[in-house]
């Protein structure tokens, strides 16, 4: 799980050395990725599909241009000097909190420049707010790096974009999975960016200064899956949609709260407790997702945090087998039984009875609704 | 324009049938739905009207008459930027004070974002809100399904209130033409008084109320007076 900066030392000034950093890979790191870029052309192709809302892509790509954060992402002194005083454990938690939000950002970069550029013909509009998307997380992604340059490491973006590995999601997963990480982004930043107001004295990081402007391009961007969705009402609007909705509600909840159990001291380092923090986000997200797909878990049946915990406990055992010294066979039939029990979890969690949601604009029980 | 509007309702009317169906018949001043209410949108960046034209045309074949009147009534008034007094359309979203003002706090966040933009940029303000607004008296159909007190987010740019429906989801949509921004924006003298949360779980104080206030008319000319 953890980032390790490893050598490929480059000098950019000549008192300066500056690392350029390689992330290990492991199931839970941020991902790249790639989609099947001739569907996406055919789903978006006002030709073939006369469905689009064109108003709401519309008010999207006016929203976008706006750039709310053009001059937002300038950097002070305060950088510097407060990664000067973060030494022992807590430095070495920040740089990889930096390399992982690093890693997350271009991420998104990669795939929205691709889809930009592959769209371009077939719906122009849709293309030129994938564009804009790009922009915001290139720039999110410059800023936290140009941060590890004053811990003097850096990212080397091209290196990642060659040589990580690519997960291939079909368009409709990366709907689902892209919707939930921009707006679980949001939650994340605005609860910590929120939190840090209300409690100063562990502002040790000026980054997380940034986050109040910053987490509403995050916002925004959900915004823009969305309305993706409502075009594509056939992954919004059956029995199959309902499954894999809870699926990737599940994942990303569950992907977050294993990563951030084993990250406490980040969190603990300005001040948060890592589970409640967690699942405020977790209950927060929910009942944002829960106005555009067909079903989201029951997140606040407090069985569900039980469950969550139970996960953690396990997968800690799991880690600590990595840990110790027996020879990999030894240490794969240890695993066995653990992994069986964290899939039994994950599928009790995944089994709890769901709450039915969706958007006003598709959902069968809006003509009952009082707003 | 008012013989547009009255074009526009039997064509937005139909369209919104089958997507919401949530539909408003008012008066003939009240020119309705979230469908035909963003097709100015389309005007308001010069790099794409070609294109937009051409795929709105595309896209709703059976009621090109009523949205080529509709269109080229925007390009007339796009051309002529209106001035206070003149007609104007106002789009606005509504739904019950409380979802408005005080459980969904990320909307606070976007409006204080908007302000620091328009701040930023010396734009005009264009977005207010109105406590329950005078101008529901003529939407039934929404007053109907609307718990009070209501807070209405109001803006004459329509692009804007589309993006905002898309964000919020929950609310109800539409638009009306008035004839000076007092008449648009009146509003009911109403007392907003939100209970505190049964369980707050955050972990940071929730914003505090009366935040509104500066975004409603009479708070923004306390402000510049």
């Amino acid at each position: 799980m953890s980032a390790t900066p490893t050598t490929t030392p480059t000098s950019t000034k000549p008192n300066k050395k500056v690392t350029k950093t390689n992330i290990k890979e492991t199931l839970l790191t941020p991902r790249f990725y790639t989609t099947d870029f001739d569907e996406m052309e055919t789903l978006f192709n006002t030709e073939i599909n006369k469905n689009l809302n064109e108003d709401e892509f519309q008010a999207l790509l006016q929203e976008f241009k706006t750039d709310y954060n053009q001059t937002h992402f300038v950097r002070n002194k305060e950088f510097k000097e407060a990664a000067d005083k973060l030494d022992g454990p807590l430095r070495q938690i920040f740089v990889e909190f930096l390399e992982r939000s690093c890693t997350a950002e271009f991420s998104g970069f990669l795939l929205y420049k691709e889809l930009g550029r592959r769209l371009k013909k077939t719906n122009p509009v849709v293309a030129e707010i994938f564009s804009l998307m790009s922009r915001d997380e290139a720039r999110h992604a410059g800023f936290l790096n140009k941060g590890l340059s004053d811990f003097n490491l850096a990212l080397d973006l091209g290196f990642l974009t060659k040589a990580r590995k690519y997960t291939f999601f079909k368009p409709k997963f990366i709907f689902y999975a892209t919707y939930l990480s921009e707006k679980i982004g949001y939650w994340r930043y605005i609860t910590i960016y929120r939190h840090l107001k209300a409690n100063p004295e562990y502002q040790c990081y000026p980054i997380f200064k940034y986050f109040e402007n910053w987490c509403q391009d995050e916002n925004r961007h959900g915004d823009f899956f969305s309305a993706l969705m409502k075009a594509q009402p056939q992954f919004l609007n059956d029995w199959k949609a309902k499954l894999w909705s809870r699926f990737f509600c599940l994942s990303v909840y569950v992907t977050m709260y294993l990563n951030d159990c084993q990250r406490t001291d980040f969190y603990e380092g300005i001040g948060l407790n890592t589970k409640e923090f967690d699942m405020h986000v977790i209950i927060e997200t929910n009942r944002t997702t829960a106005r555009i797909f067909p079903a989201v878990l029951d997140v606040e049946n407090p069985e569900f945090k039980r469950k969550l915990d139970r996960m953690v406990e396990i997968n800690e055992k799991i880690l600590a087998i990595g840990e110790n010294d027996d020879n990999s066979v030894v240490k794969n039939l240890k695993r066995i039984p653990l992994v069986a029990a964290l899939v039994s979890e994950l599928l009790a969690a995944y089994l709890m009875p769901p709450i039915e949601s969706g958007s006003v604009d598709l959902a069968e029980f809006e003509p009952k609704l009082v707003y | 324009m008012l013989s547009m509007g009255t074009l526009t309702l039997s064509s937005s009317t139909t369209m919104v049938a089958h997507t919401t169906s949530n539909t408003f018949l008012g008066t003939k001043r009240q020119i309705l739905s979230n469908k035909t209410s963003s097709l100015p949108m389309s005007l308001v960046s010069p790099t794409n009207q070609n294109f937009n034209l051409i795929s709105s045309f595309k896209k709703q074949t059976p009621f090109t008459t009523a949205v080529a009147s509709v269109q080229s009534d925007n390009v007339s008034s796009s051309d002529a930027p209106a001035t206070k007094n003149e007609f104007n359309k106002y789009y606005f979203i509504v739904a019950n004070a409380k979802f408005m003002l005080d459980e969904e706090e990320h909307f606070q966040e976007q409006l204080f974002e908007r302000r620091r933009y328009y701040g930023e940029r010396n734009k005009e303000t264009d977005y207010w809100l109105v406590i329950e607004p005078k101008f529901l008296e003529n939407f039934p159909d929404i007053t109907k399904r609307l718990r009070r007190p209501a807070v209405a987010l109001v803006s004459t740019n329509g692009p804007w209130i589309t993006f905002m429906k898309l964000r919020l989801d929950r609310v109800l949509s539409g638009s009306f033409e008035a004839d000076s921004l007092e008449e648009a924006l009146a509003s009911n003298p109403t007392n907003l008084e939100f209970g505190k949360p049964e369980k707050w779980v955050a972990p940071y104080p929730k914003y505090e109320s009366g935040w509104w206030e500066s975004f409603l008319l009479s708070g923004q000319k306390e402000v510049s007076s």
